[in-house]
């Protein structure tokens, strides 16, 4: 026979005040925008993206992974309770899953905005390439959609073996998934700048700290406006996971950015990428993805670092670096043409295309998280998600 | 009313019906048929091509490579329904001008798909979509694409261009024998199929529009099975080029180099 460990009373909240439905009113006003952008999309053709025959993934694909990331991110802080065995989490463990399982579906969603023939989206599912990566992913994406749900599931039915078991098992899936992902990129060949076997290890990193970076501010805005009471140490606990993310992130990019310099054959093109203004790349990595990740660190070692805002401000300039470091996996590899003719010194035509997104992909993008969000609302309004008390469990033992 | 509990066992089994279903399609098999006979392949003279490509350049007074439009690419735009935009480079064949040094001559490349012998595009395509007919030529299943461009990324030679707009719009004629397509799918050179399958069943000898239409006959077409077609012979007793032949996906298109 185990300890007992005292249960924590999850609620739903009350939802019924001004303040929350008119944040669910902006996030549904942004979801319609998108909505319009997709419209548009879908009767115009993709011209209307910034994507060309040279680059033509950008934005929705750094969202794809950006979003998948998250929810594995998401899932891993929802399986902490089960997987070690830290109770202390199991304030989280609900909204985190229900959080994955809500970005899941956003990752879902912007493959399929992205796709040219939405019509014939239903081939995405029923027919199957074993020898590609992303058609391996297509079932894996469904599947950990599933697994969030019975993980949830079984959480709300307190079946505390069954928990811990679909954690462990969760977890590996989430891993199993973003793996995938980072194959998606990393196992092509063709490309110098995509293809790395450090690519999947990165999207797993990333994804803590994405899924966290979205997380911690999220936690702190949920439990200050629906006036629960909690403990900030269980917030650095998570804010000190993340920074520890970053830190490794920023080890990667630095191994990542030597061996591409490293290479005669990549190294002009890789230096050209992040020194010359000619595409917008350039300050998306020193200023959005480096810059922003060594400010969230600094902003983590700080004397504030235990501060709300403090945790709140790192989590949100994580996510955005996270964003970022999507975008900079992406672009640039397409933006600087391919090597068709080694050892010609000279080739024309030669043109590296800057790549700017537009204002839809930029609205469909943003209207695919703020569906995550809005699902999010109502989601802690209509399922008991959210503790009572976000503190510490031996805590709730002595109330 | 159904509990929340009922939809989310609901919401779940839906979503595991649908990953299942996807599963069944793994054993999915093209019979094999009279194609098999044929291994389709294409042989380049760099020096012809450079020759045409320059002289008309220099005729019509066309500094950028990318402007020229020799007979090949005329003929092969208006075929196979190839949209003619101002914004987008659809076309099928694009023609590279490369140089050992700055001031070295010049030679020019005419790319497509290299039609792989391990294809790369084939390899990654989510839906099947892309596959290799058994005369090993790469085609597109429009029916199936679903337009996610993995093959475009996937592809060592930028060979396949995407609609990014309704085709229509940029069309003058149409050929209703040529694929006609919609925006938001793939689209690439497949050795004009249509046109060698007709011919091949009519007894004649099958020639893509390109190699039909070149007035200098720089482009050698024929099948690889048979030892006396005329690109077997040319592989065999020429030096010829493979385009990034490291990487392995072993191209049918090959460049001859050095001229007799």
């Amino acid at each position: 026979m185990g300890v007992e460990v005292p249960k924590i009373d999850f609620k739903k909240i009350d939802g019924s005040s001004p303040g929350y439905y008119a944040i669910c009113a902006i996030w549904l006003i942004i979801c319609l925008i998108g909505v319009y952008a997709y419209i548009q999309q879908w009767i115009h053709g993709e011209q209307l993206t910034g994507l060309n025959n040279q680059v033509p993934w950008g934005f929705g694909i750094a969202a794809v992974c950006y979003y998948i990331g998250a929810s594995a991110g998401s899932l891993i802080v929802s399986a902490l309770s089960g997987l070690f065995e830290k109770e202390e989490f199991k304030i989280f463990s609900r909204s985190a899953a229900f959080f994955a399982a809500a970005m899941i579906v956003a990752a879902m969603g912007a493959i399929f905005t992205d796709i040219g023939n939405p019509e014939n989206s239903v081939n995405f599912l029923i027919h199957f390439n074993p020898t590609s990566i992303f058609s391996w992913n297509a079932f894996l994406y469904s599947s950990y959609f599933v697994v969030c749900c019975v993980y949830l599931l079984a959480q709300f039915e307190e079946k505390k073996f069954l928990t811990r078991c679909i954690a462990v098992f969760a977890v590996a899936w989430a891993i199993l998934v973003h793996s995938g992902t980072g194959g998606i990129i990393g196992f092509i060949y063709s490309n110098d700048f995509y293809h790395s076997s450090l690519t999947v290890p990165l999207f797993i990193i990333s994804a803590v700290a994405s899924g966290l970076g979205l997380l911690i501010p999220t936690y702190i805005l949920t439990f200050k406006w629906t006036k629960r009471e909690y403990d900030p140490d269980l917030l650095w606990t998570l804010t000190k996971i993340m920074g520890a993310m970053v830190i490794l992130l920023i080890y990667c990019f630095i191994v990542e950015g030597f061996e591409k310099g490293y290479m005669p054959a990549s190294h002009e093109a890789f230096l050209r990428m992040i020194t010359s203004p000619e595409t917008p790349v350039v300050y998306v990595y020193w200023f959005g993805q480096l810059g922003l990740m060594f400010l969230a660190l600094a902003i983590m070692l700080s004397p504030f670092r235990r501060k709300d805002w403090a945790m709140f401000t790192a989590g949100i300039l994580v996510a955005i670096a996270v964003f970022c470091e999507r975008y900079v996996l992406i672009v640039p590899g397409l933006s600087y043409p391919y090597e068709i003719f080694p050892g010609y010194e000279v080739v024309k035509p030669f043109h590296i295309v800057p790549y700017y997104p537009s204002w839809t992909e930029w609205a469909i993008v943003l209207a695919l998280l703020a569906g995550a969000y809005l699902a999010y609302c109502i989601g802690i309004k209509i399922f008991a998600l959210l503790p009572e008390k976000a503190v510490k469990i031996e805590e709730v033992k002595e109330k | 009313m159904i509990s929340r509990r009922k939809f989310l066992v609901l919401v779940t089994a839906s979503a595991a019906t649908i990953a299942t279903g996807k599963a069944l399609s793994f054993g999915e098999k093209r019979t094999e048929s009279e194609l098999s006979k044929y291994k389709w392949a294409m042989v380049i003279d760099v020096d012809k091509c450079t020759k045409c490509v320059l002289d008309i350049m220099k005729k019509e007074g066309i500094d950028d490579i990318e402007k020229v439009r020799p007979p090949c690419i005329k003929a092969c735009d208006l075929a196979n329904n190839v949209p003619q935009s101002d914004k987008y480079y659809y076309s099928f064949i694009r023609f590279y001008m490369v140089k050992e040094t700055e001031d070295a001559k010049p030679l020019v490349f005419p790319v497509m798909c290299q039609e792989c012998e391990h294809p790369a595009c084939v390899e990654v395509c989510l839906t099947k979509a892309s596959y290799k007919r058994e005369d090993g030529i790469i085609v597109i299943d429009l029916h199936r694409c679903i337009g996610c461009r993995y093959c475009m990324i996937a592809c060592p030679y930028n060979a396949r261009r995407f609609l990014w707009e309704p085709p229509e719009e940029h069309l003058k004629v149409v050929n209703p024998e040529a694929p006609i397509r919609k925006h938001g799918v793939v689209m690439k050179c497949e050795f004009c199929d249509w046109k060698i399958d007709k011919e091949r069943s009519e007894g004649k000898e099958p020639k893509p529009v390109c190699v039909e239409v070149c007035p200098h006959k720089a482009l050698v077409f024929g099948n690889l099975k048979d030892p006396n077609s005329e690109v077997s012979k040319i592989i065999k007793t020429s030096k010829v080029l493979t385009l990034r032949a490291y990487l392995g996906t072993n191209p049918k298109v090959k460049y001859k180099l050095w001229g007799d």
